[in-house]
């Protein structure tokens, strides 16, 4: 059974729903419903591979702040977003901690380091 | 509190309550006064204009009515009463707007009737004296009738304030404690509180929205409160300028009257017709909040529904008692002895004064014995009000105490020192350092500084921030800590 | 530091403080102050941890405090002067500053310019009048965000969100990463209120319900709020009678909307456009006040911290210019008229001297437009929409076809013929 999904494309104010047509074995059959090469590169794209950039906060531990921001230094698969949070959940940081100093390397295996945004002085 | 005595028992920490605490105060005598909020004045005393009457509404005020004469006796003492305690009060005066001569003719008998009471500072003003006097006035007013003597105050700061000074001459205030039953013996009550159990040799019954269901705790009276809700909206001080008096249109038809007045504190309220509700349903609809300033803008055309930063329900009352309808109830009970009920309904801000000195007389003819209390403070220190200080007052301050520096409220300009204070003279929520320090009355109403007075709340009352409420009870502001609903903190 | 001798105060030391601060130096002034009332320079951008910062301006995918950070370093590079938790309380029409410092105490001096910078504030429930009662539990994306991104807290675990603002999207994503459910974003519009990126990003990614052409009715809850009415509105914007339902939530987040925050401006005598709630400007971000400066929110809101940025860094450029004996005409000579579709123009004069960009934004959403500025120039566009800002470039080539004397330009967004 071939299946449909809908993707929306995020290159222009335009939002584009661009549909596309997946066969038996994975493969995209048709893409419809954009307006320009854009739509039609975001979609593919967005399908095979969704990638985010993960950002969220940790815990502190022995610091006059509550939270550390950071991010992954990459976009890492959609599906690792959740499982990221939890494992970022665990972690209790430190001070002293600057800008870009690692807080988790290697978040699950996706190869991707996850930083400090800001840093903790005490 | 397990169990606690006195000699007198004040159930309600409205603006009535605490008059009558504040007064009973003067004399050598056990009082205990109950609110069942965590602060005063959040009933009925909240829920209106900040007008403060002077009789001269006697279209309402007929001299046979109990409430007008209350009204009459307060006129002389509420704002020695408010210098006192240091509540702000103004003197605006009002004018009563009319389209055609009918209204004015309509008006001439009310200034007829004032006059014949004794209020003779009714006068009708033409069209030219009014657009002096009020530019933004609708254009299809004719004249006015103007009585100069309404005032103007902020009833919560007024009560919270008669409370505050209660206290300081020896009134026992307990908050939080809601009255649940009421047994009467031969010569004292047993009150059941959500706190505890409470004896009373007397009783005053100030509930407010309440009264009819405390005294029937009691088998006291047998009356019925029928709560009147209105909508009030609160504009923001960028157009406070629009109206220096209380601008008010007596009904066009039957609860169509309508009001706009400045308030103390340079913004404008509006105010409007007046339905049967629930007691207790504070809620604001669609209808009443588009009704509101439809009503408005027939005063002041220029008001614009972007200039309400605020509104909530007003709330007035009628008592249904056995004789028929009551305008008010200070009496005592008819069948309990040493049970005293008191409601105004409205203006019971206006009439609190008088209302207070009233309940200590009826309290004596129930056989209270009262010795004057030597020690009578009438005097309340205000919390510092930093906006209004002189620029080097300012930097001394600071100087001093540098947390006067640290301004937590961008809009009505209300610094840590403030909010400090506030919390040293009882208030626990932000609604009650709200309504000390106006931090978060504002036209963000809250939104830069409710993070800030979370925490000096957290800091001062020693609580974790996630226990700090807007105003007591299942208020909480903040409910979990970050991480708590992933389930790796408990 | 002798505050005598101030060439350049900034008020506000946000995106756009820091970029009019740091451009005003480089320009050439010699004493520039930035005004913060808080404990370090970068405003709001510390509490929004998300990505999506300097895609423009840096062409790099940076958060909110390493867009902040990079500004901060450059500002302790060109020595700019911060004065930290000092809040301003006056600004006079002769530039008289007046503020107060927890360290300092009252603060009192007259620059020779200055840059506004306050950038602007949420709406909050009071301006909507959402009928109901007034229980804890409602608070704005903004608030929200600094619980939860700064402060350590969660507001609640069952979310309503009114409005589809940026903020508001983006803490939708935000509770939902810390574990709470965010059961609906609620928009009175047919369309989002922020940018597509975060509607596919926050909400699309989290399977968070979107009610397009709804609105909030009634809000329930004695003390903390337990649910609201939820209404679809026709094409006035009315609720339609029969299509309320109620949806049970312990929070209510509200992303309807920012204001320029222009109090200050309003003291100093500056004057405000009442469409952009900012200062009207002319193309050197100068307004009728001679040595006052605008730039970013506080002149109009703007979609991308990177706009601000460049729209601030020409405020503080003018700004040191000005201190350094510079003068321009407070208006331009030419007044740019917003015309079919167009809601503002920024900036509102010109001299048509010099080659500007043009910040403006649409009415209403619409597809197949050419954007019109008089006879000058033209643009194709696929489609325009209030939420999304629209920049345009005009070049001298474009401004030397402007007929000699003359006073306005009118901007139109017409409907491209079939």
């Amino acid at each position: 059974m071939p299946e449909e999904k809908n993707i929306t494309c995020i290159g222009c104010p335009m939002g584009c729903a661009v549909t596309l047509t997946i066969d038996d074995d994975r493969k995209v059959t048709s893409i419809t419903g954009y307006k320009c090469k854009e739509g039609q590169k975001y979609a593919l794209a967005e399908y095979k591979n969704p990638v985010r950039t993960l950002t969220a906060t940790v815990l502190t531990q022995n610091s006059s702040q509550r939270l550390l921001a950071v991010r992954t230094t990459a976009p890492i698969p959609k599906t690792k977003l959740l499982p990221g949070i939890m494992a970022l959940a665990e972690v209790r940081a430190k001070p002293p901690i600057k800008m870009g100093d690692v807080v988790i390397s290697n978040l699950l295996d996706t190869g991707v380091d996850v930083v400090a945004t800001s840093g903790l002085l005490f | 509190m397990s169990e606690l005595e006195t000699q007198v028992l004040i159930i309600g920490g409205g603006v009535l309550g605490t008059a009558i605490a504040r007064e009973l105060s003067r004399y050598k005598v056990d009082v205990t006064l109950v609110e069942k909020e965590v602060d005063f004045g959040w009933g009925s005393t909240k829920a209106n204009m900040c007008i403060v009457c002077q009789g001269g509404d006697a279209l309402e005020f007929r001299k046979e009515y109990h409430r007008s004469r209350l009204v009459w006796e307060s006129i002389p003492l509420t704002e020695p009463l408010c210098r006192q305690l240091a509540v702000p009060f103004k003197r605006i005066g009002e004018l009563t707007i009319f389209k055609d001569n009918e209204g004015m003719a309509k008006y001439q008998k009310l200034k007829t009737r004032a006059e014949s009471l004794g209020i003779t500072t009714h006068q009708f003003i033409d069209r030219d004296t009014l657009r002096q006097m009020e530019p933004n006035v609708t254009k299809e007013a004719i004249g006015a009738l103007y009585d100069p003597m309404i005032a103007i105050t902020d009833p919560v700061r007024l009560t919270m304030a008669l409370a505050e000074n209660a206290r300081q001459n020896g009134v026992n205030i307990l908050t939080g404690t809601e009255v649940l039953d009421i047994s009467s013996g031969v010569d004292e009550f047993e009150v059941q509180t959500s706190q505890g159990s409470i004896k009373s040799k007397f009783i005053v019954n100030a509930a407010g929205m309440f009264v009819d269901k405390v005294a029937a705790m009691a088998n006291a009276d047998d009356f019925v409160v029928f709560p009147i809700k209105g909508y009030v909206g609160i504009l923001d001080k960028k157009v406070g300028g629009l109206v220096e008096h209380e601008i008010h249109a007596r009904p066009e038809a039957p609860g169509e009257s309508n009001i706009i007045t400045p308030t103390v504190y340079g913004n404008l309220i509006i105010g409007t017709p007046m339905k049967l509700a629930r007691r207790n349903d504070y809620s604001t609809t669609r209808q009443m909040a588009e009704i509101g300033l439809r009503n408005a803008q027939k005063l002041v055309p220029d008001i614009s529904e972007g200039d309400i930063i605020n509104s909530f329900a007003g709330f007035l009352m009628f008592r249904n008692w056995e004789l028929g309808w009551h305008e008010c109830v200070v009496s005592p009970s008819r069948s309990v002895p040493r049970f005293i009920s008191v409601s105004i309904g409205y203006p019971g801000v206006s009439a609190a004064p008088a209302t207070g000195k009233k309940a200590v007389k009826l309290l004596t003819q129930e056989g209270l014995k009262l010795e004057e209390n030597p020690n009578f403070n009438p005097y309340r220190k205000a919390i510092t009000d930093f906006s209004k200080l002189s620029d080097e007052e300012k930097g001394a301050l600071i100087a001093e105490d540098n947390r006067y520096g640290h301004v937590v409220c961008r809009c009505e300009m209300v610094t840590e020192g403030e909010v400090v204070e506030a919390i040293g003279r009882g208030a626990t929520t932000l609604d009650g350092v709200k309504f000390r320090t106006r931090a978060g009355m504002g036209r963000c109403q809250g939104g830069f500084c409710s993070p800030r007075v979370i925490s000096i709340l957290a800091r001062q009352l020693g609580i974790p921030e996630e226990e700090v409420t807007k105003k007591g009870g299942e208020s909480r502001h903040l409910l979990y800590q970050s991480k708590q609903l992933l389930g790796v903190r408990e | 530091m002798n505050r005598q001798n101030v060439d350049v105060a900034v008020i506000g030391s946000g995106p756009a403080g820091m970029a009019a601060a740091i451009r005003a130096k480089q320009s050439g002034a010699e004493n520039v102050v930035v005004m913060e009332r808080a404990e370090q320079m970068g405003g709001l951008l510390h509490q929004c941890v998300h990505n999506g910062f300097g895609l423009l301006y840096f062409n790099e995918d940076l958060t909110g405090p390493e867009y902040a950070r990079r500004f901060m370093e450059k500002a302790m590079d060109v020595k700019v002067t911060p004065l930290l938790e000092t809040m301003v309380t006056k600004i006079s029409p002769e530039r008289e500053i007046t503020a107060i410092s927890s360290k300092e105490g009252y603060i009192t001096f007259t620059p020779k310019s200055i840059v506004l910078a306050m950038g602007c504030r949420e709406r909050s429930r009071g301006a909507l009048n959402i009928p109901g009662t007034r229980p804890a539990g409602i608070l704005t994306a903004g608030t929200a965000q600094r619980f939860v991104n700064v402060e350590g807290f969660i507001p609640g675990k069952k979310i309503v969100i009114l409005g589809s603002g940026d903020i508001g999207m983006i803490m939708a994503r935000r509770l939902t990463l810390e574990g709470a459910e965010v059961v609906a974003v609620v928009e009175i519009l047919p369309y989002i209120g922020g940018l597509i990126r975060n509607e596919v990003q926050c909400l699309h990614d989290f399977s968070i319900p979107l009610l397009l052409e709804h609105t909030i009715t009634q809000i329930h809850g004695e003390k903390r709020i337990e649910a609201v009415n939820v209404a679809r509105v026709d094409n006035n914007r009315d609720p339609i009678g029969g299509t309320e339902r109620r949806i049970e939530c312990d929070t209510l987040l509200l992303s309807v909307g920012l204001i320029p925050e222009n109090e200050l401006s309003s003291m100093a005598g500056v004057e405000l456009d009442p469409i952009t709630g900012g200062p009207i400007v002319g193309e050197m971000r100068q307004t009728n006040v001679p040595g006052i400066f605008a730039g970013g929110n506080v002149v109009h809101v703007h979609d991308l911290v990177d706009n601000v940025s460049w729209e601030s860094e020409l405020a503080g450029e003018s700004a040191a210019r000005f201190a350094m004996g510079a003068k321009w005409a407070e208006k331009g000579k030419i007044a740019l008229k917003p015309g079919r579709n167009i809601r503002y123009i920024v900036p509102q004069t010109i001299s048509g001297e010099r080659e500007i960009t043009l910040y403006l934004r649409v009415s209403d959403l619409e597809e197949g437009v050419r954007l019109k500025i008089g006879d000058i120039m033209s643009k194709a566009l696929r489609v325009v929409k209030p939420s999304e800002m629209l920049k345009i470039e005009l070049p001298m080539a474009q401004l030397r076809k402007l007929k000699q004397g003359a006073t306005e330009i009118v901007v139109d967004c017409e409907k491209r013929g079939k």
